[in-house]
């Protein structure tokens, strides 16, 4: 250290500032958190149940408010959410999934046409396995000869959709074994009692959130919108297994797909695969200069991604027990759109799987009021195109104020 | 002749001047106050300087007078005539162009067609077209061949396309937004011939913006320095030098670094002690050939060359980005797998030329950007990152690199260019990192952050750790290295001790004279 290159000016540059820093956090921006671009999809789904009840009320139509009506949009919105919600995490990576429609039916064949043979479970087991595969396909496609996500998995699209037409024979396939439709009822319809899970999830949502602020008021910090979103999760769980008497019953698809949600909320949130994957898709250059295998997370998202349309196929054909080759066409519009909605970036880097489901929930919520208030099927497209282009102006001129604001 | 002119001056009534800036402020909608007043006079004929530290508004004036942004406040004159522009295409329309410093052309068109992009009429080809193509190559004095489609051309030669677009549209003033920034010496003299020429036998205007202290010397007529939003300094290029300008811009006494003396860089390490980083036959096809080279711990290597010499590329070589490259890199004596994971296991750290496209990721947080190559020591059981500790590490990149930012929570898409590097360079200061790779990492940033910079490297490099870095700018390598290579076409042509050597030897042996073929150096490339 005897060499003096520093001058003592030098050293005074480098740390003055270090002192002068005080350990503060920035003031919480609440007009950016609450603003269109945040929770636009929130106040969207607020709004526009909020006029379908007030529209059913004033008509004399079943209110649309009511518990089975509610539950009714979310057993509707569960495939697609799920789908929906894997699709969000290939978008987060950089890339792109229009399969998954095709997947899910690929995957419905495979089980219907296996279960009489060998059993429900395996056959399930088989047609995931099919799901995988093909996003195993897709992804080293587009990571390794480097072909554009979109052309690549247009072509799968349509290619998995000619093995589903190839397999079925142009026919529709129908389960016959009793044994195989027996395990197809226990494991798609009916509900399950999660009021339990709920008060319990409720409780630790609100402790932790209690607990967070404690610890941030002893350092003098101000209320995260983290612990708010905590607290608030906790108390909506709380009130709403109380209101139900302990008992919270929901079908069986809401609760899978209630559950892939929140675990991939998870790990996107809070664990070092979820930075990454965030990362990976913000700066593919920078992740993989940063020593992260970019290749391997997003060949893992298109695996994913298959898996959950599998699994989507998987609940369509338990639901129907048989499959009509051209089923679930078109679908993966709607996923997408549930993703965009929800603010997912077609850019990669950012994206939430809540606002995602959100986005299914309000696209499912149109749906839903237009047959109940028989405004018939015919001005669907029309609304949910409107709302959907709403929705991207207002993130995208949303972004825009704020990077010019930081020139 | 330029006193001739200040007495002509005193004589008669001055012509209003071709641009005139009066009190121009910016304030942008967050608050941020950007310009505090403004004053700035550019004359028909005349290259003007503008200098100042990134943050000192440099960018938002350019804007205001490129039309891509309206003034809050102030008045914008041409020839005596008050406008306001609300569109780049309405300035263009007056006689103003600009060149921004990442040169927005269409890769997959022609020259000529670029060139004339913004010319209406219905042929994309004719022969009026051709023929005013020629005649610009003869104004400038520079040939480019029409019909080579842009996305081939270095990137010296993509400048001079905006110039000749620039020039195409018939301004009269240019604003030239560190037109030199990423070009290499060579390339860069390219641009200054066009400026002198433009500005001396076309009487254009030029308002010229840079870092380099030495060009602004050279090329301009008058400066303007601003810092923190206010013009400090109008004056005469003949009444400054360097070091008055640098006080200007960075508002006090500059930290300068000397350059090393011998005894300082007498430590390369005796031949039977471990070499800290080692090099065998590292070779990458067309890019570089092949490379032997031992660093000690503790030792600065600086690797001199020009743009294609393959400097970056030996760099993504050792820390094995490139897939293609072959060879061995051993460090502390074992050999490392050749893939980036196993480069940062080795604690191996590159801070990329690029920083916008290779360093950083735009939409994060300094916290989360300072943590990503060592997530699992701020995690939780290595899977959970715990944002405390993340807050903590940004908290202390912002203080041991000086940046500029009040929280680590702010984007660094938000940063300017020296406070972005620096977070590049902080990314890396947890990884117990052994050996340090620097690519450019002072280019286009200002000399406060420079000097911060470069003491930083020297204080890795004291504490034990081994440091190569790339500079186009020799005299940085000068300063902070030890040993200095020089790489000409993906060469090793030579090896000088800083000591021993000048930033004009440097110069020599990289651009192409026939210097580094000494027997001395022969005989050290293993």
């Amino acid at each position: 250290m005897s060499r003096q290159d520093l001058t003592p000016e030098a050293i005074e540059v480098s740390t003055t500032p270090a002192a002068a820093l005080p350990r503060k956090q920035r003031k919480t921006d609440w007009a950016e958190i609450l603003s269109l671009r945040q929770m636009g999809v929130y106040y969207a789904l607020i709004i526009l149940v909020d006029v379908l009840s007030l529209a059913t009320l004033y008509l004399g139509h079943p209110n649309y408010l009511s518990a089975l009506n509610i539950t009714n949009v979310f057993y509707q919105a569960s495939l697609t959410s799920i789908m929906a919600v894997a699709m969000t995490v290939v978008l987060i990576s950089g890339n792109f999934d229009l399969s998954v429609a095709s997947v899910a039916a690929l995957a419905a064949a495979v089980l219907t046409g296996f279960a009489d043979s060998i059993g429900f479970w395996p056959a399930a087991g088989l047609a995931l396995a099919v799901s995988a595969g093909v996003g195993l396909i897709n992804g080293a496609i587009v990571q390794f000869v480097g072909i554009n996500a979109f052309i690549v998995t247009l072509a799968t699209m349509t290619a998995v959709r000619g093995v589903v037409l190839i397999y079925t024979d142009g026919h529709s396939l129908a389960v016959q074994s009793p044994a195989a439709i027996e395990a197809m009822k226990a494991f798609e319809s009916g509900q399950l009692n999660i009021g339990l899970v709920a008060m319990g999830g409720g409780a630790l949502l609100l402790a932790a959130g209690l607990a967070h602020l404690l610890r941030h008021r002893a350092s003098s910090e101000r209320v995260t919108p983290f612990n708010a979103a905590l607290i608030g999760a906790g108390i909506g769980a709380l009130v709403l297994a109380a209101a139900g008497g302990g008992r919270l019953m929901l079908p069986k698809p809401v609760v899978y797909m209630a559950a892939f949600t929140l675990l991939v909320w998870f790990i996107l949130q809070f664990t070092v695969v979820g930075r990454r994957l965030y990362a990976v898709g913000g700066n593919p250059e920078a992740a993989r200069l940063s020593g992260i295998n970019v290749t391997r997370y997003r060949l893992t998202a298109f695996v994913l991604c298959s898996l959950a349309a599998g699994f989507a196929g998987i609940l369509f054909a338990s639901r129907l027990r048989s499959i009509n080759p051209a089923a679930l066409t078109g679908a993966e519009l709607t996923v997408i759109a549930a993703a965009i909605l929800g603010g997912t970036s077609l850019f990669g880097g950012a994206g939430s799987v809540i606002k995602t489901v959100a986005g299914a929930l309000l696209l499912y919520s149109l749906t839903n009021g237009f047959n109940i208030l028989n405004l018939g099927a015919n001005y669907q497209g029309l609304i949910a195109g409107i709302v959907l282009v709403a929705a991207a102006s207002i993130y995208t001129v949303g972004g825009d104020r704020r990077r010019s604001k930081s020139s | 002749m330029r006193e001739q002119n200040v007495r002509e001056e005193q004589l008669m009534p001055r012509p209003p001047p071709l641009m005139r800036l009066e009190r121009v402020t910016k304030t942008f909608p967050n608050g941020t106050v950007a310009l505090r007043g403004v004053d700035l006079e550019i004359e028909a004929g005349e290259v003007h300087g503008l200098l100042g530290a990134n943050g000192a508004g440099k960018s938002t004036l350019i804007k205001i007078l490129s039309g891509a942004m309206l003034a809050s406040g102030g008045q914008l004159t041409w020839k005596g005539a008050a406008v306001s522009w609300n569109s780049p295409r309405a300035a263009n329309e007056t006689g103003l162009a600009t060149l921004h410093q990442h040169i927005p052309l269409v890769p997959t068109l022609s020259v000529i067609e670029n060139v004339f992009l913004g010319v209406r009429g219905g042929w994309r080809r004719s022969v009026a077209l051709q023929k005013r193509f020629d005649s610009l190559c003869d104004r400038i004095g520079y040939e480019l061949d029409a019909d080579r489609m842009v996305s081939e051309l270095s990137i010296g030669q993509r400048q001079m396309v905006a110039v000749f677009q620039a020039l195409s549209s018939g301004a009269e003033l240019i604003v030239m937004d560190e037109p030199t920034a990423s070009l290499a010496a060579g390339e860069r003299e390219l641009v200054y011939r066009a400026i002198r020429r433009l500005s001396r036998t076309e009487q254009r205007a030029i308002l010229f913006v840079s870092h380099f202290l030495d060009e602004i010397m050279d090329l301009t007529d008058r400066v303007t320095i601003l810092r923190d939003g206010q013009a400090v300094l109008h004056a005469n290029t003949c009444d400054l030098d360097e070091a008055r300008i640098a006080d200007a811009i960075v508002g006090k006494q500059l930290v300068k670094l000397e350059q090393r003396t011998a005894a300082q860089t007498a430590h390369t390490a005796p031949a039977s002690l471990q070499p800290r980083l080692e090099l065998r036959d590292l070779a990458t096809p067309g890019k570089v050939e092949p490379i032997s080279l031992r660093v000690a711990a503790g030792e600065v290597i600086g690797i001199a060359g020009l743009l294609g010499s393959g400097r970056s590329e030996l760099l993504h070589a050792i820390f094995g980005a490139d897939s293609l490259a072959s060879g061995e890199v051993c460090v502390n004596g074992r050999p490392i797998r050749r893939t980036i994971a196993g480069a940062v296991g080795a604690g191996i750290a590159l801070v990329p030329e690029d920083r916008n496209r290779q360093g950083l990721v735009p939409n994060f947080e300094i916290w989360r950007n300072t943590t990503l190559p060592a997530l699992k020591d701020v995690a939780w059981f290595g899977l959970m990152p715990l944002s405390s500790r993340e807050h903590q590490r940004g908290r202390d990149v912002i203080g041991q690199l000086a940046i500029k930012a009040d929280s680590p929570d702010l984007v660094v898409a938000h940063l300017s260019g020296g406070n972005a590097q620096k977070v590049t360079i902080g990314k890396w200061l947890y990884n117990d990192v052994q050996v340090l790779l620097l690519d450019e990492p002072t280019a286009g940033i200002d000399i406060g952050a420079k000097t911060d910079i470069l003491n930083k490297v020297r204080q890795l490099a004291d504490e034990g750790r081994s440091v190569i870095l790339v500079s186009s700018e020799f005299e940085e390598l000068l300063k902070v290295a030890d040993r200095i290579l020089v790489l000409r076409c993906g060469k090793y042509v030579a090896e000088r001790k800083a000591h021993e050597t000048t930033a004009q030897e440097l110069l020599l042996l990289a651009g192409g004279q026939s210097a580094g073929h000494s027997p001395r150096d022969a005989a050290r490339v293993n």
